[in-house]
């Protein structure tokens, strides 16, 4: 059942994926419950913890006053859940006194950046762990497959972050040929190809770490599933009928090769985040994740609780997708786990 | 499932590696500290000292010895990883296998649940809570364990339901064997290999999570952390302590990461016999002849 299938018959089209949608939606009330509890049991006044000490000391008593009613403080919890999600269907995520703006606007303006170098990072690690995971299972024993398994698990078994700080130490600190951090050359005045170089010249070594320990679990899964297909009977006709080598490893073997990928680059965009998250911190680039250690040090927790509730609105949408994409590129499956 | 672990573990070369670097971080955990001449938040005006005979790694920019916080933050790791990988694999293994036993409205309720929090990015809940209530050693160990366990719970539950349809889970009903005898002497010794996987895997995910919180400055300020050491490293690496400060902690996280990881797999290697290697040299000599056409 395709998205086209829901569309021509929504009723029947959506009951396939309920399970699925229930299980996201749960998780999403669970995270917008944690959102608007947790500032409210800890010990103190519930507007100190949603606001934080730092923000208070700048406040003046009209902005407290402002605040109060606009998260109806002095009413029942019941008042203050209906006037806190009626805020987040108006797209009011609060207000981020460290940067002195909407919180929403805030995040705007570093969001482009996450979605550009974890876009790229995904495509190019996706594409190139099937490709070589394909080439890697088909030569399975022989001296380049243990080469690159032996390589990318033992890269695959650092933390992620550190890859990164290996990079940056040895390519901006020592070599000094890379830039140490930010997205382009501050003040630099630069137009048109220029910007862009300058901005790829920023790019690259954040774009390269994620690509490298992204690529590691791509490229096991499929060449795992290389290796098992390739004793399939299927295999042997597909000989037999005098196939070429190419067709045999990339029509009949590798298409196999790319249904787990699928399902595990699912399960492993939460695991991406966090990738993202402590990548960008590193070479301070300026994305969401940087954004949200900017907010962790202030203690602006509108802004922390804004940008982890849009995170986690983009992880269950990838997610839902993904799940959609599943049942379409296998059509055994009409309920995707 | 009557598989070898140990032997397989013992005769692949990484897992046997996996095995001694463990071993080496563990022990530098427990001796360490006890030799040390430092404390590890006594600070001192020595600060950003070279390698020294005082200090054989320097000393960081509060003047406190930089080995002697290393071993220190061996020793929150691994008890983070240890505590995380019992606590959780506990409540895999009671809440999955009680599924897999009685289910009926029971296991659909607990599996409802558990499939909407493997469906949660586990990490913005723990960044979420630990920027609030900024947590110690036992409460990660709580918040670590409550967001793990319940893909373990999945594992354990499709192994018990495999396991209950087995021929010798059959013979011993057809005998008369009561629920409690088939789960004591045929359903929880099979479970052994998967569930000493999910115990590693809980650890490297536990010891992961709590360098990268640390990292993030979200834990408990007064703790020793490898990722807190680290965050602190990389503001100066404009300096040359990058090279005793932030290299020997990164490598030291590496390699307990990574010792977990070979293990790991090694352990899912002897698990699953289809990704074992072919030892048979035709076979492989075929393999290999054929690719190259």
């Amino acid at each position: 059942m395709s998205l086209l299938g829901i569309l021509k018959d929504p009723v029947r089209g959506l009951s396939r994926y309920s399970d699925s949608i229930a299980n996201y939606a749960i998780a999403l009330a669970s995270i917008l419950t944690l959102n608007f509890v947790l500032p409210r049991i800890m010990p103190g006044d519930p507007f100190h913890a949603i606001y934080g000490d730092e923000a208070l000391m700048n406040m003046s008593p009209e902005m407290e006053a402002e605040i109060i009613r606009r998260f109806s403080l002095d009413s029942t919890w019941s008042e203050q859940f209906v006037a806190y999600l009626s805020g987040l269907l108006r797209g009011d995520l609060g207000y981020s006194y460290f940067y002195g703006i909407q919180v929403t606007d805030v995040i705007l303006t570093f969001l482009p950046w996450t979605i550009l170098l974890a876009g790229l990072a995904l495509v190019i690690s996706t594409f190139l762990g099937v490709m070589i995971g394909i080439e890697s299972g088909y030569r399975r024993g022989c001296a380049i497959d243990r080469m690159l398994m032996a390589g990318l698990m033992f890269l695959s078994g650092f933390p992620h972050f550190f890859v990164g700080v290996l990079f940056l130490l040895l390519f901006s600190v020592t070599l000094g040929i890379m830039p140490l951090g930010g997205s382009a050359t501050p003040y630099a005045g630069l137009t048109g190809l220029d910007y862009i170089l300058d901005l790829l010249h920023h790019l690259t070594l954040p774009l390269v770490t994620l690509v490298i320990v992204q690529l590691a679990p791509t490229y096991l899964l499929s060449r795992n599933t290389m290796v098992t297909t390739l004793e399939e009977p299927f295999m042997t006709t597909a000989r037999a009928k005098g196939c070429t080598e190419a067709a045999i490893r990339y029509r009949h073997a590798g298409r196999n090769a790319l249904l787990p990928v699928v399902t595990a680059t699912g399960i492993h965009i939460p695991r991406m985040l966090t990738e993202i998250i402590l990548v960008e911190i590193v070479f301070s680039y300026p994305g969401a994740g940087t954004l949200l250690n900017n907010a962790l040090s202030a203690r602006d927790y509108p802004l922390i609780q804004g940008i982890l509730l849009m995170m986690t609105i983009s992880v269950l949408t990838i997610n839902l997708a993904i799940d959609f994409l599943y049942s379409r590129i296998d059509p055994r499956v009409r309920y995707a786990h | 499932m009557h598989t070898d672990p140990w032997g397989h573990l013992t005769g692949d070369a990484a897992g046997l590696a996996g095995l001694v670097m463990i071993f080496l971080v563990a022990a530098a955990a427990v001796i360490g500290p006890a030799i040390s001449p430092y404390s590890p938040n006594g600070f001192s005006s020595d600060i950003f000292s070279p390698p020294s005979s005082d200090h054989i790694l320097g000393t960081d920019f509060m003047g406190q010895d930089i080995l002697t916080r290393l071993l220190f933050g061996a020793r929150t790791s691994l008890m983070i990883g240890l505590g995380a990988a019992i606590v959780s694999s506990t409540l895999s293994l009671a809440i999955g296998g009680t599924a897999a036993l009685f289910g009926g409205l029971y296991d659909r309720i607990v599996m409802r649940f558990v499939d909407a929090m493997i469906s949660m990015p586990t990490i913005i809940i723990a960044i979420l809570v630990a920027s609030y209530i900024r947590p110690s050693l036992p409460l990660l160990i709580a918040l670590i364990s409550f967001l793990s366990w319940p893909e373990g719970s999945r594992v354990i539950r499709a192994q018990v339901l495999s396991l209950k349809e087995t021929g010798h889970v059959r013979a011993a009903r057809t005998f008369g064997a009561g629920w409690l005898h088939i789960l004591k002497s045929h359903i929880v010794p099979d479970l052994g290999p998967i569930l000493v996987a999910i115990i590693i895997q809980d650890a490297r995910r536990a010891i992961f999570m709590e360098a990268g919180l640390s990292f993030l400055g979200v834990t408990d300020p007064s703790m020793t952390s490898w990722g807190k050491m680290m965050h602190q490293a990389l503001g100066f690496s404009y300096l040359d302590v990058w090279k005793w400060w932030l290299l020997p902690t990164g490598f030291a996280l590496s390699i307990t990461i990574m010792s977990l990881s070979f293990i790991g797999s090694a352990l899912e290697t002897a698990l699953d016999p289809r990704l074992r290697r072919s030892k048979n040299k035709i076979v492989r000599w075929i393999q290999c002849s054929r690719s190259k056409a």
